[in-house]
C-alpha cells in the first residue's frame, strides 16, 4: 500500500521544492537593472500590496465569481438537455457543440473574441473589447465547455424515479425541478463552481488579450513583473500572495458548501 | 550464423549507424547562436549563418525563444553555456553583462567592428548588429487627420485611437520628457503630460504580433510603433504610414550580439559577429528585415534610404534618432512600468 503512495509523493515532493525555490525568491531583495539579488528582505511583499496591484486581485477575484455564476447559469439548460433528452442525435449534437471549443486552441478562440468583440463583425452598443465586460465573455465561453460535462455528469447519475415520483403526487414541473432536480444535482453545481472559479483565478490568455492590457488579473501582473520589469522577486512576491489568496478562497468556499462537491 | 551472414549484418549495422552518428558529430562542432524565433531566426540562419558556415566550414545551430526565457536560461547555465552566441536588445544585454554571462569581446578579432557606427558599439561586451525606431505609425484610411510628430498624439481627434506598448514603456516615457525638457533620466518632468494621453489610448500591446493585429484589424489604427513591424505590415498589403517625427526623434532601439561567457568556441563566435558587421551581410540584413544597418559602408535600397530606423550616415544616426542611456534604461524600466501600470494603465 505504503508503496503505491510513492508517485503521489515524488510529485508532493517536486511541487514542494518548486514553491520553497519561489518562496526563497519572494524574500531576495530586487536590485534594479540587474539580475543579481540582494539580502533578505520583505520589501517586495510591502511592494506588492501598492493599490494597482491590490486592485489586480480585487479584479481577479470578482471576475473570477462573475464567470463561475455567469457560467452556471449558462451551462445548467445545456447539461440539463443534454442529460435528459430520449433522442440520441439531440444529445450527439449538444456533445459535438459542447465539445468543439476543446477543438481549437485557447489562444485561437481568444483572438476570434478579439474579432467578434471588436466592431468589425458586430457594432456593440457599449465597448466590449479591452473591458472587463469583453474579458467576461471570454471567460465564460473558455469555462461552459467544462461546466456543461461536469453538470450532466451529476444531473444523469440522478434517479428518475424521484422525479417521477414528485409528479405522481402532483408537484408541476417548475416545482419538481427547484424542490428535486436542482438539490439533487448540488454536488454537481458545487464541483463545477470549483473548478471554474479556481481555474479563473489564474486565467491568463483571456484578460492578456481581451483586457487589451488595461483588464489585469493575478496571472497577468505575476508576467509583467517577472518578464517586463525583470522583478523576479517582486513577480515571486506576488505569486505567494496570490497562492495564499486562492488557498484562502477555495478551503473557504468548500468549507461554506459542507464538503458537497461530487 | 555463417561466417558470411554476420558479415552482412555488421555491414548493414554500420550503415544503419552512420546515418545517425553524422548529425551528431555535427551538431557537436556546431556554433549554437540563441535568438528571437520567426522571422528574426530565418534571418539570421539564412543571412549571416549561411555566410558564416560558407566561409568558416562550422555549422550553425539555433536555440530560439522569447528575450527573458532565453535570460532565465542562460542565467541557469551560467559557467557552461548551452548556447556560444545571444542575440538580445542592448539594454536587456545590459543584465547579461551585470550577471557576468557575457565574455569581454577582442576586437582585434572582428575587424568589420571598424566599420560600425558609433553607436552601434554597445559596451566592450556587445555590438549593435541593426538598428530600428519606435515611432508614430497610422493607418491614413482610418485616420483622416495628417499625423507629422509626436505631439500630435496629444490632439483630442485621436481620443480612443492610440495603442503602445505596456511591456515597455519607456519610448513614450522619453519622448513624454524630451517635450518638457527632460530626458529619460528625469523622466518625472514628463509626467504630467503623459498623463494627459490617457483617455486617448484604446490598447496596450504586450507583443509584437498583438500590435500588428491591433493595427491590422484597425481597432488601434495609431500607435508607437517598432518601425520593422509597420514595414511587416506593409509588406502585407496594410497601408500604414510610418511618421517621421518633426518635433522630436524617433526611439532607436539596437539588437546586439555578445558571446556567452565560458563557450569554447569563443574564436568562431567572433568569426560570426565579424561575418554580421561584414558590409555584405549588412547589405543582406536591411533587405531581409528593414532594419538600419550598424556598418555605415552597407547597401540601402533607394527605397529605404532615408526612411524612419534606417540609418547610413554618422549624421543620420546622430540626428534622426534618440539613443537613450542602457544603463539608465535596464535600472529604470521597473521604475517606469510601476508607474505606468499605477498611472496611464489603471482604469
Amino acid at each position: 500500500m505504503k508503496l503505491l503512495l510513492a508517485p503521489a509523493v515524488v510529485v508532493l515532493a517536486v511541487f514542494a521544492a518548486a514553491l520553497t525555490a519561489l518562496f526563497r525568491w519572494s524574500l531576495l531583495e530586487f536590485i534594479p537593472g540587474s539580475l543579481q539579488t540582494g539580502g533578505l528582505t520583505l520589501a517586495n511583499f510591502r511592494g506588492v500590496l501598492a493599490p494597482q496591484y491590490l486592485d489586480a486581485i480585487r479584479d481577479t477575484v470578482v471576475l473570477s465569481a462573475l464567470t463561475t455564476g455567469l457560467t452556471l447559469v449558462l451551462s445548467y439548460p445545456v447539461a440539463y438537455a443534454l442529460a435528459s433528452t430520449p433522442s440520441r442525435r439531440v444529445r450527439s449534437v449538444l456533445l459535438v457543440l459542447t465539445l468543439a471549443p476543446f477543438f481549437t486552441g485557447a489562444i485561437v478562440r481568444t483572438y476570434a473574441w478579439v474579432l467578434v468583440l471588436g466592431n468589425t463583425v458586430v457594432t456593440w452598443p457599449l465597448p466590449m473589447l479591452f473591458t472587463e465586460r469583453g474579458v467576461l465573455v471570454g471567460l465564460v465561453h473558455f469555462s461552459m465547455p467544462t461546466m456543461i460535462l461536469i453538470l450532466a455528469a451529476a444531473l444523469s447519475h440522478i434517479d428518475p424515479v424521484y422525479a417521477r415520483a414528485a409528479t405522481s403526487l402532483g408537484a408541476r414541473p417548475s416545482r419538481v425541478f427547484w424542490r428535486v432536480t436542482l438539490p439533487l444535482s448540488m454536488p454537481g453545481i458545487v464541483s463545477g463552481c470549483l473548478i471554474v472559479f479556481a481555474w479563473t483565478l489564474s486565467a491568463f490568455p483571456t484578460p492578456e488579450l481581451l483586457g487589451g492590457g488595461k483588464v489585469k488579473m493575478i496571472a497577468n501582473v505575476v508576467k509583467d513583473l517577472g518578464l517586463d520589469s525583470f522583478n523576479w522577486p517582486g513577480a515571486a512576491a506576488f505569486a505567494m500572495l496570490a497562492l495564499v489568496l486562492t488557498l484562502t478562497l477555495l478551503v473557504g468556499l468548500g468549507r461554506l458548501t459542507g464538503g458537497r462537491a461530487a | 550464423m555463417t561466417m558470411r551472414s554476420r558479415l552482412i549484418v555488421a555491414i548493414l549495422a554500420t550503415l544503419l549507424t552512420l546515418p545517425s552518428l553524422a548529425p551528431a558529430a555535427w551538431a557537436q562542432n556546431a556554433l549554437v547562436v540563441s535568438v528571437w524565433g520567426g522571422n528574426w531566426k530565418n534571418t539570421v540562419e539564412s543571412v549571416i549563418g549561411k555566410a558564416f558556415t560558407a566561409k568558416t566550414g562550422v555549422p550553425v545551430e539555433f536555440e530560439v525563444g522569447g528575450t527573458i526565457d532565453r535570460l532565465a536560461k542562460a542565467r541557469v547555465a551560467k559557467g557552461s553555456p548551452l548556447v556560444d552566441l545571444n542575440f538580445t536588445t542592448t539594454h536587456v544585454a545590459r543584465l547579461y553583462i551585470s550577471d557576468g554571462l557575457y565574455e569581454k569581446l577582442d576586437l582585434a578579432k572582428i575587424p568589420n567592428a571598424k566599420e560600425i557606427a558609433r553607436e552601434a558599439i554597445r559596451s566592450d561586451y556587445h555590438l549593435g548588429t541593426w538598428a530600428y525606431v519606435y515611432t508614430v505609425v497610422y493607418r491614413p484610411d482610418l485616420v483622416k487627420e495628417e499625423i507629422t510628430k509626436w505631439s500630435d498624439l496629444w490632439k483630442p481627434s485621436l481620443k480612443g485611437k492610440i495603442a503602445m506598448p505596456d511591456f515597455d514603456p519607456s519610448h513614450i516615457i522619453t519622448i513624454a520628457a524630451l517635450m518638457e525638457g527632460g530626458n529619460e533620466v528625469n523622466w518625472q518632468k514628463g509626467e504630467a503630460r503623459l498623463k494627459q494621453l490617457k483617455g486617448s489610448i484604446a490598447a496596450f500591446y504586450s507583443t509584437d504580433a498583438q500590435s500588428q493585429d491591433l493595427m491590422k484589424t484597425g481597432q488601434a489604427p495609431v500607435q508607437v510603433m517598432l518601425s520593422v513591424n509597420a514595414y511587416h505590415l506593409q509588406e502585407q498589403g496594410i497601408a500604414v504610414k510610418l511618421v517621421q517625427p518633426t518635433d522630436y526623434p524617433g526611439i532607436v532601439g539596437i539588437d546586439t550580439i555578445g558571446v556567452m561567457a565560458g563557450t569554447k568556441k569563443s574564436d568562431a563566435a567572433h568569426q560570426f559577429i565579424n561575418v554580421a558587421l561584414s558590409k555584405e551581410v549588412q547589405t543582406e540584413l536591411v533587405k531581409a528585415l528593414r532594419a538600419g544597418p550598424v556598418n555605415l559602408g552597407a547597401s540601402v535600397p533607394a527605397g529605404l534610404r532615408g526612411q524612419p530606423g534606417i540609418f547610413t550616415t554618422t549624421a543620420e544616426w546622430k540626428e534622426r534618432g534618440y539613443i537613450m542611456n542602457d544603463e539608465a534604461r535596464a535600472k529604470t524600466l521597473a521604475a517606469w512600468r510601476e508607474w505606468f501600470t499605477a498611472t496611464i494603465v489603471k482604469k
